[in-house]
């Protein structure tokens, strides 16, 4: 989302710059009137009718008459993004499935497609043979030419080449997944650590719209986290920030598979979430879902929330007031299975970071918010991630 | 762990001299896909028949969220929260999408009905499935593809507040990419809590989206376990033979008498 700053910009440059940023802003906001988008970019009127004309005839935008007319005159032109323009392959690689989407320009998701893994299909090569498969299949269906691929993996993932290093829940250690995928789908291929991508996707089109400071904490088998500071990801050195879940809170906790005890993921993680449930470890999706919202359900029980998830909203709590203290956002989004939890659980949370941090207390209360994407956070996230070089060629 | 959403316990049904199903246990849990598996004629139809109220059972006993019940019809059924999904669609063509969902059960006081209710609520449950590949609520069926079309009928089953969704073979008819497109429908279902019966004849489909494989065998029920315990062969064998290995229905010798 950062723009490179040049020396000496030559008019050519500019109008690649101001034709990306109008494609950015028609991409992100939706479609807008031609006099909006003069204003939201500070550029004059002819200027804008001479990119939108350029974009229209290269049929990335159609414009039409609005509907609602707002004052008297000529109503001025809405501008609409053609999602089948640009397309990109999100895929979504989690613990127990895999998840991909065809998404075109927007942010519209066109075609979609997932499937649950098991003992063998979850190696790599498995892996990349179906998303080889299934995405010819989607192409072909939607008869749609894809322009770049970006993929979340839950795991330590290198940026610069798609390396995963580890990615501990799936059993992969040092696979090349971009320049593997990149070699099968012939396409370019961008990998990105899921929370971080999670992160991005709820800055850019869910709860974390406007918010400059972001957390995004999700909890699938592991426990992940992103962060936006100042708008633009936090991503460390080889972007290896957002192992939030293995900040150690609990020095006689369990062993954690990482080699550490007592980390956060331990206590707050799906398996955790299953033992204070009472569920078998390793239930499926669904079925955990299924019983916090029956828990949700019982009419004007609080205590049954309490005396199941007690400790969980506890530890869960202790976590968010270190994140906060530390990365002191704007707002922490809750995702993936969290934003399944009852909501006394994140009002209880909420209450106990209001008056145990710090930094919530300085910025008057920091908010904890659930996510507005649910599921589809890390695919949103991944498609954002194939569209950032992609939205200045087209 | 909390008790199944909808369980079976020795249901026996038989047209005539035809004994179709016997002593069949089956359960539903919330949250998981129970794929539905077996040989033609092996009582897979006849089964979710019987759940949905269209055949009355000869004998056994229904448990619906761990409460004795006896379901009469399809209206008792769909009271419950089980809907249906058959193989053949049941969507009328010249009807457009909301009619179709709302067919039989329209909104509205005194004779009128309220489009732009039914409209909204019908629009909230694609998009609460993420289903964004059709574009107008109010496009007439006809125009729909297989997929789209299938993917109406989902919507309409899961509109009702239901609880359980059986879907009968819902992607026979479609091509490979339709069929992907469905399977995915299937399993955001299971995600929301819901408990998805899947009958399908195709392995591949059902070792993708299936938490746990039911194996009719000629009206029996062979074996139920959950999907990661068992290989593509085993499933064939039990579907094939109705025993693999120390799974399944008991060899005759070995029976206990």
């Amino acid at each position: 989302m950062t723009t490179t700053p040049t020396s000496g910009t030559r008019p050519d440059e500019i109008r690649r710059h101001n034709r990306t940023a109008l494609l950015r802003r028609l991409h992100v906001d939706g479609p807008c009137t031609r006099a909006a988008l003069a204003t939201e970019l500070g550029l004059n009127r002819s200027t804008i009718k001479a990119l939108v004309d350029g974009l229209a005839s290269a049929g990335v935008v159609a414009e039409r008459v609005p509907a609602q007319r707002s004052g008297a005159g000529r109503p001025s032109l809405l501008v609409l993004p053609q999602p089948h323009a640009a397309v990109v392959l999100a895929i979504d690689v989690r613990v127990e499935q895999v998840s991909m989407a065809m998404v075109g320009i927007g942010g519209e998701i066109l075609g979609r497609h997932s499937w649950n893994l098991h003992r063998k299909s979850r190696e790599p090569g498995e892996v990349i043979t179906h998303i080889a498969d299934s995405s010819q299949l989607l192409a072909d269906e939607l008869s749609v030419d894809v322009v770049g691929v970006g993929v979340s993996v839950p795991g330590v993932v290198r940026r610069a080449d798609g390396q995963v290093h580890e990615a501990p829940n799936l059993q992969w250690t040092d696979v090349p997944l971009g320049k593997r995928l990149a070699a099968v789908l012939r396409k370019p291929v961008q990998v990105g650590n899921d929370a971080e991508l999670g992160a991005l996707a709820e800055h850019v089109r869910g709860a974390a719209r406007g918010a400059a400071d972001m957390v995004y904490v999700s909890a699938d088998v592991g426990v992940g986290g992103g962060v936006i500071s100042g708008g633009s990801p936090l991503r460390g050195t080889g972007g290896y920030v957002g192992e939030l879940g293995h900040m150690v809170i609990r020095h006689d906790g369990r062993q954690c598979y990482c080699g550490s005890q007592g980390c956060w993921e331990t206590e707050v993680g799906e398996p955790a979430l299953c033992r204070a449930l009472a569920l078998p470890e390793g239930s499926p999706r669904g079925a955990v879902v299924a019983e916090l919202r029956s828990l949700a359900e019982e009419p004007g029980d609080p205590a049954g929330v309490e005396h199941r998830l007690g400790d969980f909203t506890y530890w869960l709590s202790l976590g968010l007031v270190n994140v906060v203290n530390m990365l002191g956002p704007e707002l922490v989004v809750l995702g993936d299975l969290f934003a399944s939890l009852p909501t006394e659980v994140v009002e209880r949370a909420s209450a106990t970071v209001h008056q145990r941090s710090l930094v919530s207390r300085a910025v008057g209360g920091t908010r904890i918010v659930i996510s507005t994407l649910g599921r589809d956070a890390k695919l949103i996230g991944a498609a954002e991630l194939a569209f950032e070089p992609v939205l200045g060629t087209v | 762990m909390s008790e199944p959403i909808l369980e079976l316990r020795g249901i026996n049904k038989s047209f005539g001299p035809v004994h179709v199903l016997h002593d069949v246990d089956f359960t539903v849990r919330a949250g998981e896909v129970t794929a539905l598996v077996g040989d033609n004629g092996a009582g897979k139809s006849t089964l979710v028949k019987c759940i949905a109220g269209i055949y009355p059972t000869d004998s056994g006993e229904v448990l619906f969220n761990g409460e004795q019940t006896h379901i009469h019809g399809p209206k008792e059924a769909s009271n419950l929260g089980i809907e249906v999904v058959y193989q053949d669609l049941a969507l009328c063509d010249n009807l457009d999408i909301v009619q179709n969902m709302f067919l039989g059960r329209e909104r509205g006081r005194a004779g009128l009905l309220d489009e732009s209710d039914m409209e909204q609520a019908a629009r909230k449950t694609l998009t609460s499935l993420s289903v964004r590949t059709v574009k107008s609520v109010r496009t007439p069926v006809a125009s729909l593809s297989g997929g789209q079309r299938q993917t109406v009928a989902i919507a309409k089953a899961v509109l009702w507040d239901s609880k359980v969704v059986l879907l009968d073979e819902p992607t026979a008819a479609l091509g490979v990419a339709q069929t992907r497109q469905v399977l995915d429908l299937v399993r955001r279902l299971a995600e929301q809590g819901l408990g998805v019966v899947l009958i399908s004849h195709n392995m591949n489909d059902v070792f993708e989206v299936a938490d746990r494989i039911a194996t009719l065998y000629l009206g029996r029920m062979a074996a139920e376990l959950p999907t990661k315990d068992v290989t593509h062969s085993q499933v064939v064998e039990l579907i094939t033979a109705g025993r693999s290995g120390d799974l399944g229905i008991a060899r005759p010798e070995n029976a206990v008498v």
